[in-house]
């Protein structure tokens, strides 16, 4: 059987008045079907541009890019026949109400009338929405709104997800729901792709991940490979007694509030940890995080400088 | 997509975008006939009644027209500030199914506004069998046209913003400068031939003609159907050229 998504050396250089950029750069990547693949990195990183080839509403400078084994500049009709998308940023047509946003946009893609009615019913059903069905859309909060965006395409036959941070922008609780709703898709099936620059919403919900930064996968795999990828698997946080100078030896330190932070391998983590304990340091010791991961491998943290405050919808 | 699933679509989005939002926004019905019916006002004060039946015919004309301009808002909004094209883009539905489901929303939300007309008209002078099948005719030549040159500028224009100013000018070198409200004689002979730059001169004098408000000669109907459809063409091609479905 064909993946959900394979690129072969992929790249994109946009063309504008100030020349041109190089969004992706020979990216390879395999999407296997039946899970949610996720996508990291900073903004700019290329996420959107491989996301918007992909959905066919971008055209690729060079390479290839199949979806389930069709070429997606060649082969079009056949590949957006089995796919739906979220834009970034995307936002539902306002005069609808929920209802009609998520019924309508199946009839539109040919969905018979009395199908699309049932397909509506089950997904109000599921992502909790059947109260809210008679609500125009333009009296929604804005999580509300990116759950029915979601419903939308979710309620769709179509067998790949493009869902394109679906989840910027809301708070803790509202993302949750997103949550849900993402892993109700993969239930029947289906391949969701998500990009997100929350890494714990890239590991909550990801069998695999693409770390992407400056148009290049830095690091490909399953959470669990990809921490193991990693020089240095092990954190440590140590707060009081012990300086700089003496943690430096057992791994990379950096400064956090209230201590340092340590990126180790195993051996001396547990060294650093005994020592750390015994000259009566607090001291915490764990596996690193994604966060850490990318801090490790991108050199900055996911959310530094040139990521602009997200802004409540 | 098959023939059957084309017209589906076509006629829910025209449903979406053209039925829905008289619900949700009924007061917008009014708007589309602001601008004709004050025009109409307009020439019927200015000429002492004698424009009265010109005024029917350039509002048929301007409400169908000005179909072109909201679909080249609502385009570029969909396009640019809501994402709903992506969407789009993304699915089954190709192209022409879409930007043919839209036009078609917009039309039948113009549709109250000439059914005004209409009835002025027929009430002021009912028009025979041939005149009435012209004046359809001629209104949905003006559709497409309209409906081609708000699509193609609609792809041509980043923000909505930018859109509207671009929408006004059109609007006014498409009705008020050409003869539509009024007869071209009546624009000075030394500046008529502007007036043969724009389609909707031809469009006019059709619509005249068929409300008995000129003479048309054989050959001048010839040629002012000549003109509207092949101009009608042409922006349909560049709007099928232009188009931007998948962005480059
Ligand atoms: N339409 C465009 N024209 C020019 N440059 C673009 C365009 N879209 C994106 N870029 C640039 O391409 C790079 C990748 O952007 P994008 O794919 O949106 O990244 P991400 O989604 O990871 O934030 C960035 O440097 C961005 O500025
Ligand atoms: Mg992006």
């Amino acid at each position: 059987m064909s993946n959900a998504v394979e690129a072969r050396a992929l790249s994109k250089t946009y063309r504008h008045s100030g020349g041109t950029t190089d969004a992706l750069s020979g990216v390879d990547l395999t999407i296997p079907t039946g899970r949610v693949y996720g996508m990291i990195g900073r903004n700019g990183a290329g996420k959107t541009t491989f996301v918007r080839i992909g959905a066919t509403q971008l055209a690729l400078t060079s390479g290839s890019m199949s979806v389930l084994g069709y070429d997606v500049m060649t082969e079009t009709s056949k590949v957006r026949a089995r796919i739906a998308a979220v834009p970034q940023e995307s936002r539902p047509l306002y005069f609808l109400n929920v209802f009609e946003l998520i019924y309508l946009y199946l009839t539109i893609r040919g969905t018979e009338a009395r199908d699309a009615r049932k397909r509506t019913e089950a997904v109000l059903a599921e992502l909790g929405l059947a109260d809210s069905r008679k609500r125009l859309v333009s009296h929604l909060s804005g999580g509300m709104r990116r759950r029915a965006m979601v419903a939308m395409v979710l309620a769709s036959d179509a067998d790949v997800l493009f869902l394109d941070e679906p989840t910027t922008g809301l708070d803790p609780i509202a993302r949750r729901e997103v949550w849900t709703a993402i892993r109700r898709a993969i239930r029947d099936g289906r391949t969701v792709l998500l990009t997100t620059h929350y890494l714990d919403e890239a590991e909550a919900l990801s069998s695999r991940l693409a770390l992407l930064d400056g148009g290049r996968v830095l690091l490909e795999g399953t959470p669990t490979e990809i921490r193991e990828r990693v020089r240095q698997p092990f954190r440590l946080v140590v707060s009081g007694v012990l300086g700089r100078a003496e943690l430096e030896p057992f791994g990379s330190v950096s400064t956090v509030e209230g201590g340092y932070l340590v990126f180790a391998k195993e051996a001396p983590a547990r060294e650093l940890a005994q020592l750390a304990l015994s000259k009566g340091a607090r001291v915490s010791l764990g596996p690193v995080t994604l966060e850490d991961i990318f801090l490790q491998v991108v050199g900055k943290a996911i959310d530094a400088d040139d990521v602009p405050a997200e802004a409540a919808e | 997509m098959t023939e059957r699933h084309r017209l589906r679509s076509v006629l829910w989005l025209a449903y979406m975008n053209g039925i829905v939002p008289m619900r949700t926004q009924p007061l917008y019905l009014l708007s589309i006939l602001a601008s004709p019916l004050s025009f109409l006002f307009f020439v019927t004060v200015a000429s002492g009644g004698t424009l009265f039946l010109y005024g029917i015919a350039g509002g048929m004309l301007l409400t169908v027209l000005s179909v072109g301009t909201s679909l080249q808002t609502d385009m570029s909004h969909y396009r640019t500030d809501l994402k709903f094209q992506d969407v789009i883009v993304a699915s089954p539905v190709e192209a022409p199914v879409y930007v043919v489901g839209i036009a078609l929303s917009e039309l039948i939300y113009s549709l109250p506004g000439i059914a005004v007309f209409i009835a002025l008209g027929a009430w002021e002078a009912p028009v025979a069998l041939v005149g009435a099948v012209t004046i359809f005719a001629v209104l949905l030549m003006v559709w497409a046209l309209a409906t081609a040159l708000g699509f193609t500028l609609a792809t041509f224009f980043a923000d909505v913003r930018e859109t509207f100013v671009f929408s006004s000018l059109v609007s006014l070198g498409l009705t008020v400068l050409p003869p539509v409200y009024y007869p071209i004689s009546a624009i000075p002979a030394s500046v008529r031939w502007l007036a043969y730059l724009s389609p909707t001169t031809y469009a006019a004098m059709l619509m005249q003609g068929a409300f008995g408000l000129q003479h048309l000669t054989f050959s001048s109907q010839v040629i002012d159907w000549a003109v509207l459809i092949l101009s009608s063409l042409a922006l349909l091609s560049i709007a099928a050229l232009k188009a931007r479905w998948r962005d480059p």
